[in-house]
């Protein structure tokens, strides 16, 4: 097959969501203009919005379109498999691709086309899906259109924007609902847009071989460009000393079971800032200190994703394996899932496996117990 | 392996072809149109790329469709002459009728139709993006490949026609017409072709394919239809009134751990070429069984190739910019 080529020697692709008026072509036009050293082969949908004029902009039309392939849930974009296959006879002229969704847009057929199309798989990767999110508008949107719970939910990294138009206590409080919807997610606050451009690439958030660790603490990359807090284009991150950005991993405060046998962490175990949960879309994440019986787990997550696929938007996990000294890793877009053993576990590393979902009607009680049914006897 | 031609030009090879008087053709990624055989370079779509090429209906030089939204016809005494404009388009695929001056080309989900000799031009509006296209032989039809089938238009009437349907659920991405008229064939996003007889809308489902097919190619006289999609190049019988209906097809020289990317037949002779993904270039003389090695090293996938109308030249091209010209010895 021709999926050989090593991730570096592929294009990297982030997909751009976020519902109307939260920033989109701010960003983007910002993209275009800034002297940053990379060049972009920028794929959009409102094409007159783009202010700047660049051979390498090109209109898309949001084709979505079901797969044969037996796969009910496989949608993918039509358009983008033929823009992107073009876009590859210009090879060397750019160094990255942002697709940019329309704002109504659901990012699931977006992300399904880089796992499902044999050449686009080849050629490029699918680097990260980013949301814009409007603080100053965040309730009536959210309120308004269930695609911005979709788009938060399927996001990897969201940029939390028009942060100089509420108070602090209000982008916490708008943090906590992000977190609630996405613990996988890195949250960026931004101001007009402004985010280190070089922040959006090389994210490798779809990359089974860089998974690293699981959920919000994930994110500690991509900060050396940062002014100064206070500072113009400065973007707050947990650097900054925001007291919300502290993450203590080692102190589980709100689970006295911790420690017993069978004890399955959840959510709850290491936030200080408590996630808030909607009622359709929402997050799990699920661990425990025990090896897991690998065939068990594997059996079970597929039967999870061949029966609820559909609702359930990303996953992503980490596991120890009985008897294997090699962490397995899984990610999943709704149906399509890609697992694989990585590296070794590291000597001083604690060998705790991981599961975050992230999807519509999730049922915790029923996750949790098949979570916990695969542990190793 | 020494070749009659190579040469780099350091940018993806669109397409190669052989014009009339079998002169062959480059088309670049990078927007420039190449004569091998005169050393001739024109600069076609300036600071855009080149996605798709077809002879012009005279048989006299290349029609090139751009990123640019431009339409240009490059000969090699006279250059690049601009046919049309539409800024903002990407000209994804052109085709050209078999009789009179027409040609047609696809950006997005307008296919545009040209009259060369009466400069009229008209556009067809479809529901879907059109991923390829092909006229019949006689240039009444055009047929449009696009999501869920094929649109059939009546190529010389207007617009406001209503076209035919063929219908088949799924995304059809590259189509051919079989030289005798009588069967359109596509190929599918989901590693399958699918076929249609003509006269009665009869469905042929053809299968079977490990890979997508980005390929295909009617030749030795339209008896058979030759394909990408697999280790070896698949061909499929075209010999009776019911076409590939209950054939079986052969796969010619597979070879493990590789996939053929291009095929490319003789017009008049049961002879195939086919590239491959890992850069390799064979060609077979499918009566004698006969196959030989024109490129054996690997490389970079090869993504065009054409056979002289002689058949005894080959010219090929790689993704990394590399043009070939193989000559048979007499």
């Amino acid at each position: 097959m021709a999926d050989t080529a090593h991730s570096s020697q592929k294009t990297p692709v982030t997909v751009l969501t976020g519902y109307l008026g939260a920033g989109k072509t701010t960003l983007l036009n910002r993209i275009l203009s800034e002297n940053h050293g990379q060049k972009y082969a920028v794929i959009v949908n409102e094409f007159g919005e783009i202010g700047i004029d660049n051979d390498l902009i090109v209109g898309a039309d949001e084709e979505v379109f079901e797969m044969n392939n037996g796969c009910v849930c496989c949608t993918v974009r039509g358009d983008l498999i033929r823009i992107l296959s073009q876009l590859m006879k210009r090879k060397g002229r750019f160094d990255a691709i942002i697709v940019e969704t329309t704002g109504l847009a659901d990012p699931g057929p977006v992300a399904q086309t880089f796992f499902v199309d044999e050449d686009i798989k080849a050629k490029t990767y699918l680097d990260s899906v980013t949301a814009l999110v409007d603080a100053l508008h965040f309730d009536e949107a959210l309120k308004t259109d269930r695609v911005v719970k979709e788009q938060i939910a399927f996001a990897d990294h969201i940029i939390l924007n028009k942060t100089d138009l509420v108070d602090d206590a209000k982008l916490d409080e708008i943090e906590g609902r992000l977190k609630g919807l996405n613990p996988l997610a890195r949250i960026t606050r931004a101001q007009r847009s402004f985010v280190d451009i070089a922040s959006l690439l090389n994210q490798h958030r779809f990359d089974l071989t860089k998974l690293e660790e699981i959920g919000h603490d994930e994110h500690h990359h991509h900060h050396d460009h940062n002014p100064a807090h206070g500072e113009p284009g400065h973007v707050h991150d947990e650097h900054c000393g925001h007291d919300h950005h502290h993450h203590d991993h080692g102190h589980h405060h709100h689970n006295p079971a911790h420690g017993e046998a069978g004890h399955v962490h959840d959510e709850h175990c290491s936030h200080t800032i408590n996630p808030i949960h909607d009622e359709e879309i929402k997050s799990l994440s699920l661990s425990t200190d025990k090896p897991i019986d690998g065939i068990r787990f594997t059996q079970w997550l597929d039967k999870l994703l061949a029966e609820k696929g559909q609702d359930i938007l990303r996953a992503k996990g980490i596991l120890n394996v009985k008897g294997e000294n090699k962490r397995l890793v899984f990610q999943a877009v709704h149906m399509i899932l890609e697992g694989d053993l990585q590296r070794e576990w590291q000597a001083d590393e604690p060998r705790v496996s991981r599961a975050v979902f992230i999807g519509r009607h999730l049922d915790t009680a029923a996750l949790k117990a098949g979570f916990e049914a695969t542990i190793a006897a | 392996m020494t070749f009659a031609y190579q040469k780099s030009f350091d940018s993806y090879v669109v397409d190669a072809l052989f014009d009339a008087l079998d002169e062959p053709v480059v088309a670049l990624g990078d927007g420039r149109v190449v004569f091998p055989d005169s050393e001739k370079e024109y600069d076609a779509h300036p600071n855009a790329g080149i996605l798709s090429a077809v002879i012009h209906p005279t048989g006299l030089g290349v029609i090139t469709g751009g990123d640019d939204g431009r339409v240009v016809w490059t000969s090699k005494d006279a250059g690049p002459i601009e046919l049309a404009a539409h800024k903002g388009a990407w000209i994804d695929v052109i085709a050209v009728a078999p009789e009179g001056q027409v040609i047609a080309y696809a950006a997005a989900k307008k296919v545009h139709v040209l009259d060369l000799l009466k400069k009229e031009s008209k556009t067809f509006t479809h529901e879907h993006s059109v991923s390829d296209l092909c006229f019949d032989p006689k240039a009444r039809k055009l047929y449009c490949a696009t999501y869920n089938g094929v649109v059939v238009w009546f190529a010389r009437i207007d617009e406001k026609q209503k076209p035919q349907k063929l219908f088949w659920a799924g995304s059809h991405t590259k189509i051919a017409m079989a030289p005798s008229g009588e069967f359109v064939i596509t190929a599918m996003q989901e590693n399958a072709l699918h076929g249609w007889r003509l006269k009665d809308s009869k469905d042929m489902r053809m299968g079977g394919y490990p890979a997508k097919i980005k390929s295909l190619d009617f030749f030795a006289k339209g008896k058979l239809l030759a394909t990408s999609g697999a280790n070896g190049a698949v061909v499929w019988p075209f010999l009776r009134p019911n076409g590939p209906m209950g054939e079986e097809a052969s796969e010619i020289n597979p070879l493990e751990g590789s996939m053929v990317s291009v095929v490319a037949g003789a017009a008049e002779e049961t002879i195939l070429s086919a590239g491959t993904e890992d850069g390799r270039v064979w060609l077979a003389e499918l009566q004698s069984t006969h196959v030989e090695w024109i490129k054996g090293e690997k490389g970079a996938p090869i993504t065009a190739l054409a056979i002289s109308g002689e058949a005894n030249r080959i010219l090929f091209g790689d993704e990394d910019g590399v043009v070939y010209i193989f000559e048979h010895a007499e």
